[in-house]
């Protein structure tokens, strides 16, 4: 079975400070989801940017997707994340000067391979966007939209719809549901994950909010004590 | 390209208005130094081509600039005269072709009365063309004619400006006017015969007349004194003067074109060699020359400021972007997430302002040609400078380059302010 992610002793520190991450080990089969908990500033997103190819590996084992990134450069961890990853941040997930459909069309504009594998599935990125928007509850009305007028809750979907757009085989979330209403947070992690499912793309996800927790296959809870 | 070009222009536009202001300051900017170079061009052809047919010209012994900006251009007055014998010894000379004195001194509502003979009809050029009649025919010869005394022939914008036809009954000032020693010559009414076409040349801005007719109006002033204030005179008196006695005693200088160009040197040696009078023959292109010579100071500071200007134009806009940079970590951290690579970003800012300068300088163009459109009538009245708005000359094009240069190098100061700090971000710009 293929893996998403197989990290091992991943160790990574800022120059002149101890290691703010370490995992000894950590294997996600391809379409499961991983929780990662722990509180605001341990070190979460760091190891997101890591696993996003964002920041240089320093020292341990991380695979992504069935690639080192340790041995990759900057170039081809841009364009493995391009092609095959989703990232999903805690707001502010869309460029404002864009529309809504432009905005959810973004990744297989940039990448032909997504909209390839998009126009696969789905006979047409337009198609897959329109599909996924309607999986996740956004209104079609709201397509040519500005993004400004939209609420949090709208735009959080918008940037799921983005993340899952030409099939990527892994979403990164980052706090994707702190600034949605307790209500709104559940609805939205269970279509989001329900919706990654299908496709068959693994979700990764880290939150201080440990009730998220059992709706994933895999939890991860932040060594917080021993870290300190 | 076609994507980020789209995306490059979307996001400027979301910022138009701070955009805007910048490339209306880059527009102005270019505006000044492609206007500044235009002028300059247009000047320097005008005046040359004013002079095309005259070979040499004469006039009392003093500064060759001077006798060129009087006589051609009507720019300044002669403070001294030659005799008037030296013409008639030049008209001799074999290797002279012709010969054509200037009289200057008088206008017509500000435009300058020339005292001439017919011969500059035939043999004037302008462009490298010589002299065409809207309407009408040369005035005649007073020495034939006595009537020839009243007539005058206009340039063409003289006869534009004030609607003048032929027929028409003009009365020209003492002096240039507007001086408390100024005076009509309203005893000796002229009579419009001709009517030039326009030539784009100073001689659209004269009023022209026999050099006879220019004796008589000033017959009795002897003193300098009008003779209204004598009384004198009364209107009847012109028909009555012999044409034969209004030869001039001075002139303010002669035009001479020559058999043969190679000559020039030779004519000139003899010229001012005569002992009667000491005379100063010049040639245009070199007296035009030493004047823009003197010119060209002015020119070039005048373009260096332009210059100047345009550099800090572009220079604010990278201020602008760079103000802006803050705000758009967050966008540069969406697009890093989606793969965009820290290059790519590097190149996406470039293209921005790349963009908003060129906008502006393409604006700065059109408004410099539509500017030099608009005010071509009024240059080549008020300043004889025949400006051809259009495609940009060889030196404006290298301006533009300059300036297209400029821009990039400009540019490129937010562009790497967007890489560096958007591989410092990674996914996590600082939260405003």
């Amino acid at each position: 079975m293929p893996l998403a992610l197989h990290l091992s002793e991943l160790t990574h520190a800022w120059p002149g400070q101890a290691p703010l991450i370490h995992i000894a080990q950590l294997t996600l089969p391809q379409g499961q989801h991983l929780f990662i908990q722990g509180p605001s500033g341990c070190g979460k997103s760091t190891l997101l940017s890591l696993l996003a190819g964002v920041q240089q590996v320093q020292q341990g084992v991380c695979q992504v997707l069935g690639q080192n990134l340790a041995t990759l450069g900057p170039m081809q961890r841009d364009q493995l994340r391009g092609e095959h990853m989703g990232v999903i941040f805690q707001q502010f997930n869309l460029l404002p000067f864009l529309d809504v459909a432009a905005n959810a069309l973004l990744p297989t504009r940039l990448f032909a391979s997504r909209a390839a594998a998009a126009s696969q599935v789905w006979g047409s990125p337009l198609a897959q966007a329109q599909a996924l928007a309607e999986g996740l509850g956004l209104p079609s009305s709201l397509w040519h939209q500005p993004v400004h007028q939209l609420s949090v809750g709208q735009q959080q979907r918008v940037a799921a719809v983005r993340a899952l757009m030409g099939q990527p085989q892994l979403i990164i979330a980052d706090e994707p549901t702190s600034a949605l209403d307790d209500a709104n947070q559940l609805e939205f992690l269970d279509l989001l994950l329900s919706t990654a499912e299908k496709q068959g793309a693994s979700v990764v996800m880290v939150s201080h909010n440990a009730r998220l927790a059992d709706r994933f296959h895999q939890v991860h809870v932040w060594p917080t004590k021993e870290a300190a | 390209m076609k994507f980020w070009l789209g995306l490059a222009w979307q996001s400027a536009w979301s910022r138009r208005q701070a955009l805007a202001l910048v490339t209306v300051s880059v527009a102005v900017s270019v505006l000044i130094l492609l206007s500044v170079q235009q002028l300059r061009e247009d000047a320097r052809r005008s005046f040359s081509n004013a002079l095309s047919g005259v070979d040499l010209i004469v006039g009392p012994r003093g500064s060759a600039t001077e006798l060129m900006l009087y006589s051609v251009f009507q720019i300044g007055r002669p403070s001294r005269n030659m005799g008037y014998a030296g013409f008639q010894e030049i008209q001799t000379m074999p290797q002279v072709r012709w010969a054509v004195p200037i009289q200057l001194g008088d206008t017509y509502q500000g435009h300058p009365v020339l005292g001439t003979t017919a011969t500059l009809f035939t043999e004037f050029k302008s462009q490298g063309r010589g002299l065409d009649w809207a309407q009408g025919r040369p005035f005649g010869n007073p020495q034939q004619n006595a009537e020839a005394l009243k007539e005058v022939v206009l340039g063409a914008e003289v006869a534009r400006r004030f609607g003048h036809a032929l027929g028409d009954k003009l009365v020209v000032t003492h002096g240039a006017g507007g001086g408390p020693e100024s005076t009509e010559h309203d005893d000796q009414p002229l009579t419009v015969v001709g009517i030039l076409k326009a030539t784009g040349a100073p001689i659209d801005r004269s009023v022209l007349v026999n050099l006879e007719t220019f004796e008589a109006m000033h017959q009795g002033w002897g003193l300098g004194i009008s003779p209204h204030a004598l009384q004198a005179a009364n209107a009847s008196q012109v028909a009555s003067l012999d044409p034969k006695e209004l030869t001039p005693v001075s002139l303010s200088a002669v035009w001479i074109g020559l058999h043969s160009r190679t000559e020039v040197f030779s004519v000139r040696r003899k010229i001012e060699s005569f002992n009667r009078d000491p005379l100063m023959a010049v040639m245009p292109g070199v007296a035009l020359d030493e004047l823009w010579q003197v010119v060209k100071v002015v020119e070039n500071s005048l373009v260096l400021v332009g210059m100047l200007v345009a550099v800090s134009a572009m220079l604010s806009v990278a201020a602008v972007l760079l103000v802006a940079m803050a705000a758009r970590r967050k966008e540069w951290a969406i697009l890093r997430a989606m793969g965009v690579a820290p290059t790519s970003l590097l190149g996406y800012v470039l293209l921005e302002s790349v963009l908003v300068c060129s906008l502006g300088i393409l604006a700065g163009e059109i408004g410099s040609q539509g500017l030099m459109w608009a005010a071509q009538d009024l240059l080549r009245v008020q300043f004889g400078v025949l400006v051809q708005p259009g495609w940009p000359s060889a030196e404006s094009w290298l301006s533009l380059a300059a300036l297209v240069t400029v821009a990039f190098v400009a540019s490129l100061l937010p562009a790497w302010q967007a890489y560096r700090l958007s591989l410092m971000d990674g996914l996590h710009p600082p939260t405003l």
